[in-house]
């Protein structure tokens, strides 16, 4: 297993070089430095912008010393917008983010796959139908209504009625600026419950579709129908046979997910004022705020390619006919 | 061992280190409890806060407004009546006895900096003559981009060749002479200026020239500008980058008075404004910034009594205020909320590019086409549909309320719109009769709902004269890029006055201030840029306004934008928010606010 592990990373890096090679050629297409000017800017300060930024050099050898930065993990170069160094703003957004993301990633895997099961064994009856129809609705609302709604209905509304109403609008100056503010357990409640329910129950939509497809096609293979002769119960074939067997397309739906941890939620984080990675990015965006777009793009990539890989190796722990080779 | 196995012994270790993180978690989280006692304010910034607490390197409003918190400026606005100054580190007005060229400044006695690390014992020190020095020859330095050396530029005696030298040298010295510089003791010095210019006081009232030490400067480094140590009310304690900011009292703050209740107007005096008069400020013990990215969780905090005070997004204004009668609604008068506003310096306009091969030029076909555009569109139309009509419309570049601003808001010489007779008119005599083979016209702007509904709305308008209009909605560094490199034929774009004088409008129009300067108009006409060089050494009299009126006539003739309009900005203040005056014409008045825990409560 390890030397398939380290075979394929290696097959990997020339991949994760071009996709940091493309992303910063891309990015340079248009002009950073007219983001950060003043008022009144004179050729010479776009002059001194550019050299700060490093844009002064040729593209092959920004290339190069950014690759020497990620090479080195030195994350040390400031933000172009802000008076912080790259490390700390990713490094104080990911926590943030997380605290929403892994909940939420959970609680949709975990209600999804049951839902599915549900639905796959009802199929074509009014429960199948039911579930379906509400996945349906789910999925058809954009999560800027959820989150309008949400925090108007779930949290400005009633705490006007009940005083000690636990969820709270957004988060304020009193969170501070520790990283682990929101996995202490009363202000993730205050602050990240409200935002998980918005994302689960957008997310529920397609992942319980998802799953109900899976769960049919399973359901119709002939071990059910053996299993189900031989005297198993319900339970028994749904939640020991056929999950079990269907779990090739769970880790693969699970772990595409993975990446997506770090990188939050960007309207969820914008209009709850999360500090997390969405909304540094989408901000890192707009700014053109180079160095930080750079290092969140080379952190998703290897990310993605190790969640690949990672998805790789559970296939063959969760299925023995899959061998690594 | 079998998958599932190997799955529930993962499941317990995967819960036993969730369980270990949770608790290193709540040790490293918890904060200390708060003291009740303490008077706490909770403000909003909408949008994303300050880039930087460096006065030399911002330029933002929100740069100021988090500025004025900790360091303060020789001179500053009244917080009674903003658009007048008065002294704050200075023990009195400076004065000039040569008529504006030599400026005499006395510091005021027992002002000290914040007490902070960088100073021996931790004990802040009084600040000096050498500190604003220092201060003011910060920004020549190139190691901060020279990104504010516009205000001081051919200003100071001897300052532009202490730029060049300086910069020139291996090592930027800060104890070379300047010419200008006149230290007569700790706490008198003079400034000689280059010539008389005008708007040097209100320069030093501006948060870029804050004093600022440079023991703080040396002992920060490159991180000097997250550690604020000026002489400011306040004293930074967090700062989380576009989430928030969090500031506590100074407890050595230098006397500063709350205003006397003569400065005080009536409509001020009924809001009982002058009520804390002759009182040392500030009044709380901490300050709480929250940054809004968006309008609704503001508004919610807000109603909600959270927030002393928020902005009327454009959004809830029917839901606070009554269309017609502009006035509050019933349900914010039963919280006991009141309102307040101010007109805005401000310039919202749709500029040319007048070295484009199209619209620009200065021909008599190029301004009949640019004039010809101008009487198509209808901004009246536009600001009833869009904004209420609580916009203003006027002729100029100079906003209401000063010196140069036309009478009623309208100039003779402006294209105002709608005209379409007078627009098929100079159409035919720009070449184009009923708009033939004239191509269509490339409108960049930042995008944004409003923005792509108006660009609707200009486009029907301008086709009712055969021109053909194209919008293109850019995010807002896009749209600056583009303008910048005279890409933009024509443009959507505003101009906040930095200070209350005409001068700082029509400089948008000075031909040296072409891109990447504030000229967007890339406008160049040499009469008017003599007389802007004339006006520059003036104060205000009747023949500077005769002046202003010209300068603004002569743009119009030439049409080198459409507009303007000024906005109105609304705030609602929560009834705990005592002694709260909204104004952003400058940010040091938050050491005036008091927040009353009994009413919030």
């Amino acid at each position: 297993m390890w030397t398939y592990i380290v075979r394929r990373t290696l097959y990997n890096i020339p991949v994760f070089l071009a996709i940091i090679f493309l992303m910063m050629a891309a990015l340079r297409v248009s002009d950073p430095v007219s983001a950060q000017l003043s008022k009144n800017p004179t050729p010479k300060e776009i002059e001194l912008k550019k050299k700060e930024f490093g844009l002064d050099k040729p593209f092959i050898v920004q290339y190069g010393i950014f690759m020497k930065q990620l090479v080195f993990l030195d994350f040390s170069e400031r933000s172009w917008d802000q008076e912080f160094t790259v490390k700390e703003m990713i490094t104080k957004s990911i926590p943030p983010s997380m605290a929403v993301t892994i909940p939420t990633l959970t609680i949709t895997a975990s209600i999804a796959i049951c839902v599915g099961l549900i639905s796959a064994f009802y199929r074509g009856r009014m429960p199948d139908k039911i579930l379906m129809f509400i996945a349906v609705i789910g999925m058809s609302i954009s999560v800027l209504v959820y989150i309008m709604i949400g925090q108007y209905w779930g949290a400005y509304l009633p705490s006007n009625v009940f005083k000690d109403w636990p969820f709270q609008i957004s988060v304020d100056a009193s969170a501070g600026s520790s990283r682990w503010f929101f996995f202490v357990p009363s202000n993730w409640v205050a602050y990240c419950m409200l935002p998980v329910m918005i994302n689960v129950t957008v997310a529920l939509g397609y992942d319980t579709r998802f799953y109900r497809a899976v769960m049919v096609e399973e359901s119709q293979k002939d071990y059910i129908r053996t299993a189900r002769a031989k005297g198993a119960s319900v339970k028994r074939v749904m939640f020991v046979h056929m999950l079990k067997n269907a779990m090739i397309p769970i880790i693969t739906r699970i772990m595409i997910s993975l990446p997506f941890i770090i990188t939050g939620s960007i309207l969820i984080e914008v209009y709850f004022g999360i500090p997390g990675m969405g909304r540094t990015l989408i901000k890192a965006i707009n700014a053109k705020d180079f160095p930080v777009i750079q290092t969140f793009t080379a952190l998703f990539a290897a990310l993605f390619i190790a969640s690949n890989i990672l998805t790789d190796v559970l296939y063959a722990l969760a299925d023995p006919r899959v061998r690594l080779s | 061992m079998s998958i599932w196995t190997r799955t529930r012994r993962n499941i317990v270790l995967a819960t036993a280190s969730t369980a270990i993180l949770t608790s290193s978690a709540l040790s490293a989280g918890v904060e200390a409890p708060k003291d009740d006692a303490l008077k706490v304010m909770q403000l909003p910034i909408r949008t994303d806060g300050p880039k930087s607490l460096d006065p030399v390197v911002g330029s933002t409003t929100y740069d100021n407004m988090a500025c004025a918190q900790f360091y303060e400026t020789l001179l500053t606005n009244k917080y009674a009546n903003p658009m007048e100054m008065e002294p704050l580190l200075l023990a009195e007005m400076p004065t000039s006895e040569d008529g504006g060229t030599t400026w005499h400044f006395k510091l005021k006695p027992e002002v000290y900096f914040q007490d902070n690390a960088c100073f021996p014992d931790g004990k802040g020190r009084a600040i000096t003559s050498d500190d604003v020095f220092y201060s003011i020859k910060r920004l020549a330095d190139e190691k901060y981009k020279l990104k504010n050396w516009w205000l001081l530029d051919h200003t100071i005696l001897g300052f532009n060749e202490y730029k060049d030298v300086q910069n020139a040298a291996d090592q930027f010295d800060y104890d070379a002479p300047v010419e200008g510089f006149r230290k007569i003791n700790d706490v008198e010095f003079e400034i000689i200026l280059e010539k008389p210019v005008y708007r040097f006081l209100y320069i030093l009232s501006m948060f870029q020239t804050s004093i600022v030490s440079h023991e703080a400067v040396e002992f920060y480094g490159e991180n000097f500008a997250r550690n604020p140590v000026g002489t400011g009310p306040f004293i930074l304690d967090t700062w989380v980058p576009k989430q928030s900011m969090t500031a506590n009292r100074n407890p050595n703050y230098h006397e500063v008075l709350y205003p006397e209740r003569s400065e005080w107007s009536k409509a001020d005096k009924r809001n009982r404004l002058h009520r804390a008069a002759g009182k040392q400020v500030p009044f709380v013990d901490r300050i709480e910034f929250t940054m809004f990215a968006e309008d609704q969780p503001m508004w919610l905090e807000f109603s909600k009594g959270k927030l002393g005070y928020s902005q009327v997004p454009e959004d809830y204004f029917t839901e606070a205020f009554d269309l017609a009668s502009r006035e509050l609604s019933e349900e914010y008068l039963r919280k006991g909320i009141r309102s307040h506003s101010n007109m805005l310096l401000d310039f919202t306009f749709r500029g040319f590019n007048m070295e484009d091969e199209l619209l620009g030029g200065y021909t008599p076909e190029k301004i009949a086409l640019r004039r010809a555009i101008s009487y198509a569109m209808d901004l009246d139309e536009i600001n009833k549909t869009f904004y209420n009509g609580r916009r203003i419309v006027y002729d100029g570049p100079i906003p209401p309320g000063l010196d140069g601003h036309p009478e009623n808001h309208r100039a003779d010489a402006a294209a105002r719109g709608p005209n379409l007779s007078k627009a098929k008119k100079l159409l035919a005599e720009a070449g184009y009769p009923n708009g033939e083979g004239l191509p269509p016209i490339r409108f960049l702007t930042s995008q944004s709902a409003i923005n792509n509904a108006v660009g609707e709305m200009v486009k029907r308008q301008l086709a009712e004269v055969n021109i053909k209009f194209e919008p293109v909605y850019l995010d807002f560094s896009t749209l600056i890029e583009n303008i910048n490199k005279k890409k933009a034929p024509m443009f959507g774009f505003a101009w906040a006055s930095d200070y209350p004088d005409a001068e700082n409008n029509l400089a948008l129009f000075f031909g040296p201030n072409e891109s990447p300067g504030s000229n967007h108009y890339n406008y160049k006409r040499p009469e008017f840029d003599t007389l802007y060089e004339k006006i520059l050494t003036m104060g205000p009299s009747d023949e500077r306004t005769a002046i202003y009126e010209q300068m603004r006539d002569m743009v119009l003739d030439d049409c080198a934008y459409i507009g303007g309009m000024a906005r109105e900005r609304f705030y609602l203040i929560n009834p705990w928010l005592r002694n709260c005056k909204p104004t952003e014409r400058y940010y040091g008045w938050f050491k005036y606010l008091d927040v009353d825990d009994d009413a919030r409560n």
